[in-house]
């Protein structure tokens, strides 16, 4: 086991710069996941850390050696590609134990580990299997057992589970943490899909555009997003965001659309007049009583009924809002709703720079 | 029509196609049997139409009467047979090893020669297929003798790989292509080296792809005539140039030349039949996932 850390890593395809500046601190046995839309360049991070690019600038330190010229064999890692990269001439068992054999160690030691990741794992009746004879999910076991086996010092994760289907994605989602919380190794998993991001990781790193816009623990990125990309990325259905200016003063408000007023409880440090965006999270809309003063006008677009809650598609003006209810409700399209925000859970974000204020 | 009719007519096609197809092997290999006026007679059927004789294998000293006996057209024949053998075995070899490396390297990375990129060299190693052989003749006949390399096996190897390398080379990039990076990444990761990766990684699994170049490079120097006949003289002659070489003074000697070209036509049959899966296997690439 050992810590990661990346130091101001840049990453350029001929003048083409792709990461510019990266941080991250990984501690031991911490559970870190690189999420952002495609093109971020949390792969491309993520094997730099492996070795498997080199490094424009900047250094990668794993344990307390820079590890930028060593070759992957020397890293003292094991990744998990998304592809499953499964060596299709080898048995189950051969591929869990190439990464021990190629070290040389006695048969014994790698018929031992290989049977206890496969029993960890479930894979024990498939030892004896071809790749292709597996299902995507034993495939996706395998690729874990074969990173399991060499106990190595960092797992990476590259998008392990986006070839599997939704149900299965689940399962295995649960598996990896499980596996995890047992084998406490440091682990950096890359994804997409923030809401494998939120549910495995210790910490979330969200990137964009070659940047770490904020890094954190889950909640911290879900109560407290540094800026509207963190805001809109983490959290399904994502946050609304409604364009409007900061009023300031005794009731502090933000006023969208001409009228309605979103409430804030303590007035974020900027002018009076500033145009900002008003984030509040669907779950934190209330529906107000018709003849009440507070509270905003939309008008009903779609309504979603889950069972145990009822997701609601309206219209403020022009923008588009959506409340999640813990209650059923007897909508149309086209009905009138007044809605309400939480003041205390309300975000402000300066709609020129995107920051949170 | 009822389906079974339309069976009759598909088999009776097939049937018909096959006679077509086989008749050339057949005509050959009977040939052997035939005496001069059979031949020019136009005979066909054995034991119907003519007698069969031992006079074509008698010519190469594979005869029952000869075949216990020292003769020299049978030394000569086997002599020949051996070198076809080196020749095309080796020629393959050496090009299924240079051009494997080439086809890996020219589907994994990146090459920059001024304009060049890898399109273009994987092109210009196959118009090398366009060029008429020749217009190498000459040079190469000059270059071979300053390197004393005419008349000898070691030459004609050396020249039959560089014959095939384009094939072989457009043939593995095809199979590297099909292999996923992730394989060899994955073997970095789990400690090779980027040759134990090659090695123990990408080789096995573009096996397929391997068999049929090195069977297609195998089949296409056995079968060459020109270079052969170009730069050898005694001692490097093979099977092609052998069959060339019956047509003498005293006419075409069927019998001889059919009994060499049945002999040279046999191991190719093998191969087709034993290792026809294979080349298949191999050509229809991107099987492997």
């Amino acid at each position: 086991m050992a810590s990661v850390e990346i130091n101001d890593i840049r990453k350029s395809y001929g003048d083409h710069p792709v990461i510019h500046g990266v941080n991250i601190d990984i501690r031991d046995g911490e559970f870190v996941t690189l999420v952002g839309p495609s093109g971020c360049g949390k792969s491309t991070l993520l094997r730099m850390i492996a070795g498997l690019e080199p490094i424009t600038s900047g250094d990668i330190r794993i344990g307390d050696r820079v590890v930028n010229e060593l070759p992957p064999k020397d890293r003292d890692i094991a990744m998990v590609f998304q592809t499953y990269a499964l060596y299709p001439h080898k048995t189950v068992r051969q591929n869990m134990g190439f990464a021990l054999q190629l070290r040389k160690a006695p048969q014994s030691e790698i018929d031992a580990r290989v049977m206890r990741a496969a029993e960890i794992l479930d894979l024990k009746p498939y030892l004896d299997r071809y790749p292709r004879q597996l299902s995507g999910g034993q495939r996706q076991r395998v690729a874990m057992g074969r990173a399991i086996v060499r106990d190595p010092a960092v797992f990476l994760f590259d998008e392990p589970l986006s070839n599997l289907d939704a149900k299965l994605r689940v399962q295995m989602r649960a598996e990896i943490k499980e596996l995890h919380q047992r084998l406490k190794t440091t682990t950096v998993y890359v994804t997409h899909d923030q809401v494998e991001a939120m549910t495995m990781a210790d910490r979330i790193v969200v990137m964009n555009a070659g940047v770490v816009e904020q890094s954190g623990t889950p909640l911290e990125l879900y109560d407290r997003p540094a800026n509207l990309f963190v805001a809109a990325f983490i959290g399904s259905p994502s946050m609304n965001l409604i364009k409007g200016t900061l009023r300031t003063g005794k009731k502090p408000a933000v006023v969208a659309d001409g009228e309605a007023e979103l409430p804030l409880i303590t007035a974020p440090d900027a002018a009076d007049g500033t145009p900002v965006l008003y984030g509040i999270r669907p779950e934190h809309l209330d529906i107000a009583k018709s003849g009440t003063k507070a509270g905003f006008k939309t008008t009903v677009t779609v309504v979603e009924p889950m069972g145990s809650e009822t997701q609601v598609f309206a219209k403020l003006g022009e923008q588009k809002i959506v409340g999640v209810f813990r209650k059923r409700l007897a909508l149309d399209p086209g009905d009138e709703l007044l809605l309400m925000p939480e003041a205390s859970q309300a975000h402000v974000f300066d709609a020129a720079t995107g920051k949170r204020l | 029509m009822s389906q079974a009719l339309k069976k009759a007519l598909i088999y009776i096609a097939l049937g018909i196609w096959t006679v077509i197809a086989l008749f050339p092997i057949f005509w050959t290999f009977s040939t052997t049997f035939k005496v001069a006026k059979d031949v020019q007679m136009g005979k066909i059927i054995p034991w119907v139409q003519y007698q069969p004789a031992w006079l074509g294998l008698r010519a190469i000293g594979l005869s029952p009467d000869t075949i216990f006996t020292e003769s020299t057209p049978r030394t000569e024949f086997l002599i020949r047979f051996w070198n076809s053998i080196l020749a095309s075995l080796g020629g393959a070899s050496i090009a299924l090893m240079i051009g494997a490396t080439a086809a890996y390297g020219l589907s994994r990375f990146e090459y920059k020669y001024a304009i060049w990129r890898n399109k273009d060299i994987s092109f210009f190693f196959l118009s090398q297929l366009i060029l008429p052989p020749v217009v190498l003749a000459m040079p190469f006949l000059v270059l071979y003798k300053e390197l004393a390399l005419l008349d000898s096996l070691f030459g004609l190897i050396l020249i039959y790989a560089l014959m095939v390398l384009p094939i072989v080379i457009w043939i593995m990039r095809d199979q590297f292509d099909s292999i996923p990076p992730e394989l060899e990444q994955a073997a970095l990761v789990d400690g090779c080296s980027s040759w134990g990766a090659f090695l123990r990684i990408v080789v096995p699994v573009a096996l397929p792809g391997m068999v049929a170049a090195f069977i297609l490079s195998v089949v296409l120097c056995w079968n060459e005539y020109f270079f052969a006949a170009l730069l050898t003289s005694t001692k490097a002659k093979t099977l092609p140039v052998m069959v060339a070489s019956q047509t003498g003074s005293q006419g075409i000697s069927w019998w001889s030349m059919a009994a060499i070209s049945s002999a040279a036509i046999l191991p190719l049959i093998i191969i087709g039949i034993f290792l026809e899966r294979y080349i298949i296997k191999g050509l229809t690439a991107g099987a492997v996932k």
